[in-house]
């Protein structure tokens, strides 16, 4: 278990950061056409964000917001949104993955629509990647020990 | 004849001493409703403050403000201005805002956020003025062949009142050369400084004073005290 020294300047200066840093991931996620970035990088920025609660903030509190379920959850939503993205274009009977086909689906030219269609699955990316870096600090914290299974113990 | 004069002398001296002692007893007693009232007014700002307190009218004017401030830093850091890529910065700042509204603006007052921010971007160049006037003594002190330094640790106990005042207080005093804050334990600040020039100035308070302009801090309680000192002046003009 890691043992948390309160600090309040630590503390208060992390909880202003983090709509920040969480914002600037959101920027890099959307503009990964125009600029260095994508839905990896944007992805560990926002797990970085939530990692950076967990520490000055403790797990009790950090779990508070998003619990280790919901992490659970959002970590398959993500693979979701890209497989589905992909599995959609199949519908419009093009092959996995073609986005073009998705032109008929949201009204504009096929070169757009890859464009969204690109957007879509980073955006997938992100989030699955958040999730898995923060499960992975909430592992490494509790030892891998559930609550409800620490009680047992 | 004079013994008249003499009892009557007597007797408004009794009077005196008389009036002199009601008006002790009030204010004795001003005194310990005083000290009660501020006694408990800072507990329960300390309560207030470790517990997290907020109001709930304030969650709307948080989620606003986060929201216009997260929208600006997209807007500063995309250069994009077409309708596609401002959706997207619109869309992405409410969901931020949403989920961190009761992060970046705890414990503030309903209707203050404007009044602080524009207090807050006066405050910046009186800093970096500091700033400016404690790096050119600690160059002095640093390059004196003698380098005259007496490092000392200062312990004070500040009079702002919320962890977001405390934790300006203590960045503008690191950021100044010459002090740093080591901790701030239980509402006490630890300060390293450099020499006793340092030391001095940051002992007048000034900073302190300023940062409490800003966040509204610390002004209710010298009302209080004008209110009961004019109450004490009137009754002994009365009395007199």
């Amino acid at each position: 278990m890691i043992f948390r020294k309160e600090d309040i300047i630590v503390s208060t200066i992390s909880r202003i950061l983090v709509p920040f840093i969480q914002l600037y991931a959101l920027y890099v996620i959307m503009h990964g056409h125009y600029s260095p970035g994508g839905g990896f990088q944007g992805g560990v920025i926002l797990g970085a964000s939530m990692v950076l609660l967990l520490l000055t903030r403790g797990y009790d509190e950090a779990t508070g917001k998003v619990s280790e379920n919901t992490v659970t959850l959002l970590t398959s939503a993500g693979v979701l949104i890209y497989a589905g993205i992909g599995l959609l274009c199949l519908f419009f009977l093009g092959n996995y993955l073609d986005y073009g086909k998705l032109a008929a689906l949201l009204h504009v030219n096929p070169a757009r629509a890859r464009s969204l269609g690109i957007l879509g699955i980073e955006t997938g990316v992100g989030i699955a990647v958040m999730a898995v870096m923060y499960s992975i600090f909430l592992d490494i914290s509790t030892g891998g020990v559930l609550p409800e299974d620490e009680e047992e113990q | 004849m004079e013994v008249t004069l003499l009892v009557q002398a007597a007797d408004d001296s009794f009077r005196l001493l008389e009036n002199a002692r009601v008006q002790a007893v009030g204010l004795l007693n001003t005194a310990v409703q005083l000290t009660s009232d501020t006694r408990s007014v800072e507990e329960r700002k300390l309560h207030a403050i470790f517990a997290g307190a907020q109001d709930a009218r304030s969650g709307l004017q948080n989620f606003l403000a986060t929201f216009i401030l997260l929208f600006g830093f997209w807007a500063l850091l995309s250069g994009k201005f077409d309708a596609f890529h401002l959706t997207l910065g619109v869309i992405c700042s409410f969901i931020i805002a949403y989920l961190t509204h009761d992060l970046l603006f705890a414990n503030v007052r309903v209707g203050d956020i404007r009044v602080i921010v524009q207090r807050f971007i006066t405050y910046m160049p009186w800093l970096v003025y500091q700033i400016a006037i404690a790096n050119m003594h600690v160059a002095y002190l640093a390059l004196s062949p003698k380098m005259p330094i007496d490092p000392q640790i200062i312990r004070f106990k500040s009079k702002l009142e919320s962890d977001i005042s405390w934790v300006t207080l203590a960045n503008s005093i690191t950021l100044t050369p010459g002090t740093i804050t080591m901790d701030i334990e239980e509402g006490e600040f630890v300060v390293h400084a450099l020499s006793k020039k340092v030391a001095d100035d940051l002992n007048t308070g000034e900073m302190e004073d300023r940062i409490a302009h800003i966040f509204m801090e610390a002004d209710h309680i010298y009302i209080q005290d004008v209110l009961d000192v004019a109450r004490i002046f009137g009754e002994m003009r009365r009395a007199a």
